[in-house]
C-alpha cells in the first residue's frame, strides 16, 4: 500500500530521516517505535504530504505522494501529535468543520460524527467547548476528527500522550476495531507496551534510521539471547554462578543475578545443572526479552532517556 | 471555494466564541466613540463645557466692569464667583489677595481680576488680570478662549472706552473733547439725531447707540461686528450634521479594526502550533486556501465592524448613513481589505505571536496617530502630513469623509479606492511572499 524508498529529509544541517526504506501492506497495524527526536513525526509529515523529501520516493497504492496530489491524500488521515482542535468551539462544531473540509455534509456527516462520539464515549459532551475537556478527552476527539472521511490509511502520531489507562484502552479498542474492519494504521509511539500490544509489525526508529523491522517475534530473534533467567543472590547460588560463566553472561544485580545464555545454549542443560546443585526450580524465573532490551542492544541507549 | 467558505465560517465561529475579540472589535470602539463624542460636544447645539468655576474680583468703579461681569455670568461655560465666604459664614466681595489661597485649595482654577485701571491712557486695550491654575492645557485654552469671546463679543463698549481713553492719552484731553464734539455734530448733521446724546455716547465709548433707526447702527449690531464680519461658508458636507462625528467614528473604528485583524492574523501562529494546519493540509486544504480564507474573513468582519459603528454613529450623532450606504459599504470593504492585508503582513514578518502583537500595538498606534484617526492631519507639521499619506488609515479616513461628508461621486471616490486597493495588493504580495518563505506552514 505505502512504500518509502531511500527517503531522506533534512532540516538545515540536521538529518531527520536518513535513507529510510519501508513497505507497508494494506490492513497492517504498523508501529514506529522510537525515542524523542527519532524522526517519527517527520516521517508522518512526509507521508501526509506536508513536507517534501530531500531525496527518495514515497508512493501510496503506486501513486506518488506529494502536496500536489490531493486525490492520493484524500485516502489518508492524520492524527497530529498535538491536539489540533479549536478550543473555543464545541466538540461537534470542530468535527463538523473538519468533516466539511473533506467535502462531507448533511446526514452522512451527522451520522459519522455521532458514530465517532459514541465510540469514544464523548457523546454526552458533544456541545461543550473543547477547552473544557480533559487531556484524555481531547486526545480522543483528536482521533475522531481524523476518521470522519473514512481514510484507508491512518497516521497516528503518538495519540495517547497524557492519557489515563482507561481512556488509553478505549482508544486501543477503537483503533483495533477499525483495523479489523480493514483500516491500515501507522502508529508512532515511544511506549514499548503500546507497540507490543497493538502492532502487527514494528519498525524501530532512531536518529532517522530504521535499524530493525519486523513482527515482534522476528525482532526479538535479533537479540543474541533468547531468554533471560533471574535468580536470587544467595550463598547457594554462588556455586551455580561459577559454573555458568562458560555458558553465557551473568550480571549481578542488587538482589538478583541475571543470566543470559549464549546462542544455542539449551535451557534443558541449565535445569540439569540446577538440579545437580539441589537448587529448587522456584528460584528461577525466565523472562522473554523485551523491545526495550532490543532497543538497548541496537542503539546502546534506553528507549526513554 | 467551498473549502474557503468552510474556513471563513470557522473563523467567524471562533471569533464570536472569543469574548475578548468581540469586545475589542465592537464594544470598546463604541464606548470610545460615545465618550469622545460627548467630550467634544459633537452634534450638540449647546456644545462646550458648562459650569467651570470662575472667580471675578472687581476693583474698578467703571460701569463697564459691571457689564463685563454680567456678560461672564451670562456665559454658561462659567459659574461666576464674586463673593468670599469666611469661616464664620459671613460673606464679602472677593479680593485679589484671596485668590492665591483659594486656587491652591482648588476652589476654582481660573480667576479674572478687573483692576482699578481697567483702561489706561498709555495703552490701547483693556487691562485685565487672569489667574490660572492650569490642571490641563486643554481646559486652560478653552477657558481663555471663552473669556476672550465673552469680552470681545459682549462688551464692545469696553473696547470703545479703551479707544477713547487711549485717544485722550495721545492727543490730550482738550483736543479729544474738541474732536469728539466735531464728530458728534457731523454725525448729527449727516444722519440725524441729537448731537449732545451722540457726544455722550462717544465719550462713553459706545459706538452703537444714539443713531436713529435705519442708520449705520441699525439692527443693534455692534460696531465691531460690522467692522469684522466673518461669514463662513461650508463648501462640502452641507447636510452632514457634524464632520467631527465622522472622524471620531471612522478613526476609532479603524484603529480597533486594525487591532482585531492583527489579532486574527496572529491566530495563524496558534493554528500552526496546534498542528491544525498539519491536520487540514494533510487533507484537501492548500496554503492558498488558508490565506484566502483569512483574507476573506478579515474583509467580512471589517465591513461588519465599520458598518455597525457607523450605524452607531447614525444613532448617536446623526451621521447620514442611509443616503450613502452604497458608497459607505464600498469604502468600508476597501478599508477592511487594507487592514486585513496589514494584519497578515504583521503575522508574516514576525517570528512569534508575541513579537507580532508587540509590533501591532506600536505600528497601529503610530499609524492611527499620524494617519488622522485621532485628530485632523491638517493640525500636524508639514513633514508628518506628507508621511501620513503613506498610511492606510489616512486614506480610509479620507474615504469616509468623502463618502459621508463631501457627497462625492463615484468618479471622485475612485482615486481613494484605487490607492487603498494598491496598498492592499502590495502589502498582501509581501505577506504571501514572506509566508511562503517563513515558518508558518513549515
Ligand atoms: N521544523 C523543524 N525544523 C527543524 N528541525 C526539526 C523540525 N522538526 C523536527 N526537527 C528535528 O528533526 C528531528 C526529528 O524530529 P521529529 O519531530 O520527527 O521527532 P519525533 O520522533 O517525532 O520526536 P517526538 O517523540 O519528540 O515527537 C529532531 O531532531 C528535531 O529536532
Ligand atoms: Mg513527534
Amino acid at each position: 500500500m505505502l512504500t518509502l524508498e531511500n527517503v531522506t529529509k533534512r532540516y538545515g544541517t540536521l538529518t531527520a530521516l536518513d535513507g529510510v526504506s519501508l513497505r507497508i501492506e494494506a490492513g497492517e497495524f504498523f508501529g514506529l517505535l522510537g525515542p524523542n527526536g527519532a524522526g517519527k513525526s517527520t516521517l508522518m509529515s512526509l507521508v501526509a504530504g506536508l513536507r517534501a523529501p530531500d531525496a527518495g520516493r514515497l508512493t501510496l497504492n503506486g501513486q506518488p505522494l506529494s502536496a500536489a496530489n490531493s486525490a492520493a491524500r484524500a485516502a489518508l488521515g492524520l492524527v497530529p501529535q498535538h491536539i489540533a482542535l479549536y478550543p473555543k468551539l464545541s466538540a461537534e462544531q470542530n468535527l463538523r468543520i473538519f468533516g466539511q473540509l473533506y467535502g462531507l455534509g448533511g446526514a452522512l456527516l451527522r451520522d459519522r460524527i455521532n458514530e465517532g462520539l459514541e465510540a469514544m464515549q464523548l457523546a454526552d459532551r458533544r456541545r461543550d467547548r473543547v477547552e473544557t475537556f480533559s487531556g484524555g478527552m481531547q486526545r480522543r476527539l483528536n482521533i475522531i476528527a481524523s476518521l470522519l472521511h473514512r481514510p484507508k490509511l491512518l497516521l497516528c502520531d503518538e495519540p495517547t500522550v497524557g492519557v489515563d489507562p482507561q481512556s488509553r484502552n478505549a482508544i486501543f479498542e477503537f483503533l483495533e476495531k477499525l483495523n479489523r474492519e480493514g483500516l491500515t494504521v501507522i502508529y508512532s509511539t515511544h511506549y514499548m507496551e503500546e507497540a507490543t500490544r497493538l502492532c502487527s509489525r514494528i519498525g524501530i526508529i532512531d536518529h532517522g534510521k530504521i535499524p530493525a523491522l519486523g513482527t515482534l517475534d522476528e525482532l526479538l530473534l535479533k537479540l543474541p539471547f533468547e531468554e533471560e533467567i533471574r535468580f536470587p543472590r544467595t550463598e547457594a547460588t554462588t556455586a551455580l554462578v561459577a559454573k555458568l560463566g562458560a555458558c553465557g553472561a551473568v550480571e549481578p544485580g542488587d538482589e538478583h543475578y541475571r543470566f543470559r545464555p549464549q546462542p544455542g545454549y539449551k535451557l534443558s542443560s541449565f535445569y540439569q545443572l540446577t538440579e545437580s546443585l539441589g537448587l529448587p526450580a522456584r528460584h528461577f524465573t525466565s523472562q522473554r526479552p523485551t523491545l526495550e532490551a532490543l532497543f538497548l542492544h541496537l542503539t546502546g541507549r534506553n528507549l526513554r532517556e | 471555494m467551498r473549502t474557503i467558505l468552510v474556513l471563513v465560517r470557522k473563523d467567524f465561529a471562533n471569533f464570536f466564541a472569543n469574548k475578548a475579540a468581540v469586545s475589542l472589535t465592537f464594544i470598546v470602539p463604541f464606548v470610545l466613540i460615545w465618550l469622545f463624542g460627548a467630550v467634544f460636544g459633537v452634534n450638540r447645539k449647546d456644545s462646550g463645557p458648562t459650569g467651570i468655576p470662575l472667580a471675578v474680583v472687581n476693583a474698578s468703579t467703571n460701569p463697564g466692569a459691571e457689564k463685563l461681569i454680567q456678560a461672564l455670568r451670562a456665559e454658561k461655560a462659567f459659574k461666576v464667583i464674586t463673593q468670599y465666604k469666611a469661616d464664620d459664614k459671613t460673606e464679602r466681595p472677593l479680593r485679589e489677595a484671596d485668590l492665591a489661597a483659594l486656587m491652591r485649595a482648588n476652589e476654582f482654577r481660573f480667576a479674572v481680576v478687573i483692576p482699578e485701571d481697567l483702561f489706561s491712557e498709555k495703552q490701547l486695550g483693556l487691562h485685565l488680570k487672569i489667574y490660572t491654575n492650569p490642571r490641563n492645557e486643554i481646559e486652560t485654552q478653552l477657558v481663555n478662549g471663552i473669556l476672550q469671546k465673552t469680552i470681545f463679543s459682549n462688551v464692545p463698549q469696553l473696547l470703545g472706552q479703551s479707544l477713547v481713553a487711549r485717544g485722550r492719552g495721545v492727543v490730550g484731553a482738550e483736543n479729544m473733547a474738541r474732536f469728539n464734539q466735531a464728530t458728534a455734530d457731523n454725525i448729527a448733521r449727516s444722519f440725524g439725531g441729537d448731537s449732545a446724546q451722540i457726544l455722550k455716547n462717544i465719550e462713553s465709548g459706545d459706538f452703537t447707540g444714539g443713531l436713529p433707526a435705519g442708520g449705520a447702527g441699525a439692527g443693534g449690531d455692534s460696531l465691531l461686528s460690522q467692522v469684522i464680519r466673518i461669514e463662513s461658508i461650508q463648501v462640502a458636507g452641507q447636510d452632514v450634521k457634524s464632520p467631527a462625528a465622522t472622524r471620531i467614528v471612522g478613526g476609532w473604528a479603524m484603529q480597533f479594526l486594525l487591532f482585531a485583524l492583527s489579532a486574527a492574523a496572529t491566530g495563524l501562529f496558534y493554528e500552526r502550533d496546534q498542528g491544525i494546519f498539519h491536520r487540514i493540509m494533510a487533507g484537501p486544504v492548500s496554503r492558498a486556501q488558508i490565506m484566502w480564507s483569512k483574507f476573506t474573513f478579515g474583509v467580512c468582519i471589517g465591513m461588519l465592524q465599520l458598518v455597525t459603528l457607523f450605524l452607531a454613529g447614525r444613532i448617536l450623532y446623526g451621521i447620514d448613513v442611509e443616503h450613502h450606504i452604497g458608497f459607505l459599504l464600498l469604502i468600508c470593504a476597501f478599508a477592511a481589505a487594507a487592514c486585513t492585508a496589514f494584519g497578515m503582513l504583521l503575522a508574516a514578518v514576525s517570528p512569534s505571536p508575541e513579537a507580532a502583537s508587540g509590533l501591532a500595538t506600536f505600528s497601529i498606534l503610530l499609524m492611527s496617530a499620524i494617519g488622522g484617526a485621532w485628530f485632523p492631519v491638517t493640525l500636524m507639521p508639514e513633514f508628518i502630513q506628507q508621511v501620513s499619506k503613506f498610511t492606510l488609515v489616512y486614506w480610509a479616513m479620507e474615504g469616509f469623509s468623502q463618502v459621508l461628508w463631501a457627497n462625492v461621486t463615484f468618479l471622485e471616490l475612485l482615486p481613494t479606492l484605487g490607492i487603498l486597493s494598491g496598498m492592499t495588493a502590495l502589502v498582501m504580495a509581501i505577506a504571501v511572499w514572506r509566508f511562503n518563505r517563513g515558518k508558518i506552514f513549515g
